[in-house]
């Protein structure tokens, strides 16, 4: 333990996901070195993006405005939807440039171990989305790791009385990894190749 | 040809400050008073080919006190291709591991070049322990058979983990929301670890009856050791079979709030002349059913791999009389790579490379 700032600055920077105990020391050690308009400069960026970032109100994405890129773009069809984890994943699926509709995004994926329910993730949303728009598809594009599978189970058992096709990517992703860490091909490949669930 | 371990430098390592072992082909004794650091070198063999040890689970009490961390190197002889390995065991924090003086990404590339066995008195537990020294035996079996399944065990133990976590967590109305979608997880890994260890118990069981059976006197004076997978969960489709256990125990698993069906509840059945080796073998016979256990591994990894692994024994004379010993020294005579750690000379095997060791340090051949 510390004195004072040094260790609210560790005990914030240790509460981010992914920095366990000794990276929060270490950057928070960084940090006081650095000159003071560096560090004004990413306290301001801070800020300024927890200000200015929005999530799409549709589609949940990170978005500048009320709408996002995708949700505001009248070509495309409305009647698919991609249903990603979280926003980077979004931009992942957009690289591969296969998906023609617009996309979900949960929120993250069910983990009791981590305390994420259904719950937690913007499911109702997505259910709201498919019955109101008449949507024709649903692709789930969560992770192809344990934890993106059983979301895609769970989500696929509350579509199913919709009347919806619902397809998961086809596997020949890296299993166990991210979407954000397939390269644009692979991924492309995986969202031609999608099943029935 | 056989894979083996050509030599291996240990500096820091356990009670070595610095040893360097070159090893034969054939059969090496190394020798010493209990204490003196003989079995460290055969686990910093084993460690060499698997990045791990063979006797903890930790590497902290790998790095010899005092020391900041132990260092191995070694070269590696497999299918014809030699590899230099290079590994940094650090007390805590992650490893370092190169070959041939470059990083290595994942783990089980390494793993897979030279699959050593290592046999030591801790297997006793296989034979009279828990069933979950069993199952620890047969996912290890699977992982040296075959390194690209370790991924099914992994993903199993994070299933079961999840699904115990939200029966445990769950409030008590209705049914755990979405309890089926890790049922389906569960049972889509389960079926795989199963099947998987299901194979590897099948090719084991008849090469370690044949090593028991060479070991209690042959035909003669017949002493048979079966060993059977009995699997939680058994059928034609694995998986359909596994959702209806679930199916069939989801009452029970409410009210204990845990997973009841799976592979965290297999067994493998050892017995000895007809009887569970658990409860009615002796102890000179639980020990020989462990070392052919062992010993049935490497005979399964050389069926596997068309060359026999490394055998690293450790004490593996002290339970059996002389007649036994010779025995077990004569049916592993053509066998590869053999190294084994014995107290004193009186059991050094005929035609062995001996390696005196005392105190942390070879003191000449
Ligand atoms: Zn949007």
């Amino acid at each position: 333990m510390f004195e004072g700032p040094i260790q609210d600055l560790i005990d914030e920077l240790s509460r981010l996901p992914g920095i366990g105990p000794k990276s929060a020391q270490r950057l928070a050690f960084h940090l006081v070195k650095v000159p003071a308009d560096e560090a004004r400069r990413l306290a301001g960026a801070i800020v300024a993006a927890k200000e200015k970032v929005r999530f799409c109100r549709e589609c949940f994405a990170v978005s500048e405005g009320d709408l996002c890129r995708v949700c505001r773009d009248p070509g495309r069809d409305p009647s698919v939807i991609c249903v990603v984890e979280e926003s980077k994943d979004q931009a992942a699926v957009e690289k591969a440039g296969v998906v023609k509709g617009r996309y979900h995004v949960l929120g993250g994926a069910i983990s009791p171990l981590e305390g994420i329910g259904p719950d937690d993730l913007r499911v109702q949303e997505l259910l709201d989305r498919v019955a109101r728009d008449g949507v024709a598809e649903v692709i789930l594009a969560t992770n192809p790791n344990l934890e993106g599978n059983a979301t895609a189970m769970y989500v696929a058992g509350l579509l199913k009385p919709l009347r919806v096709r619902v397809t998961r990517l086809a596997s020949g992703l890296p299993v166990g990894g991210d979407l954000e860490y397939a390269d644009e091909v692979t991924l492309g490949q995986a969202l031609e190749g999608r099943r029935e669930m | 040809m056989a894979a083996r371990v050509t030599w291996v430098e240990a500096r820091d390592f356990r009670n070595h400050p610095g040893t360097r072992l070159d090893l034969g082909e054939g059969l090496t004794a190394v020798v010493g008073p209990n204490g003196e650091g003989k079995t460290n070198l055969l686990e910093a063999i084993f460690y060499l080919c698997a990045l791990e040890s063979p006797r903890v689970a930790s590497d902290e009490p790998l790095v010899r006190r005092g020391a900041a961390a132990a260092y191995l190197r070694g070269e590696l002889e497999a299918s014809g291709a030699t590899a230099l390995v290079e590994v940094e065991i650090r007390p805590s924090g992650a490893n370092r591991v190169q070959v041939n003086r470059s990083p290595v990404r994942r783990r089980r590339d390494v793993r897979r070049i030279v699959r050593a066995v290592f046999a030591g008195p801790d297997d006793l537990e296989i034979v009279a322990g828990e069933p979950g020294a069993r199952r620890r035996f047969l996912d290890e079996a699977v992982r040296i058979l075959w390194p690209a399944r370790e991924g099914v065990i992994t993903a199993y133990d994070r299933a079961l983990r999840q699904r115990n976590r939200l029966l445990k967590d769950w409030d008590g109305w209705g049914t755990p929301r979405g309890l089926e979608a890790w049922d389906g997880e569960l049972a889509a890994h389960g079926a795989a670890l199963t099947a998987a260890r299901s194979e590897a118990a099948g090719r084991i069981a008849i090469p370690a009856a044949r090593a028991f059976e060479a070991l209690s006197g042959g035909p003669s004076e017949p002493l048979t050791l079966t060993v059977e997978y009995r699997p939680s969960v058994s059928g034609d489709s694995l998986e359909a079979a596994f959702l209806a256990r679930l199916d069939e125990r989801r009452g029970d698993e409410l009210v204990r709030r845990t997973t009841l069906v799976g592979p965290h509840r297999d067994d493998l059945a050892l017995a000895v002349a007809g009887l569970s080796a658990r409860g009615f073998a002796s102890h000179g016979e639980a020990s020989g059913a462990a070392l052919c256990l062992r010993l049935g591994l490497a005979s399964a990894v050389r069926e596997e791999l068309g060359e026999p692994p490394p055998i690293l024994l450790d004490d593996p004379f002290s339970g059996l009389d002389p007649a036994r010993r010779r025995r077990v020294a004569e049916s592993l005579g053509s066998w590869g790579q053999l190294v084994i750690a014995v107290p004193d000379e009186a059991q050094v095997p005929e035609g062995a490379e001996v390696v005196r060791v005392r105190g942390g340090a070879v003191v000449g051949g």
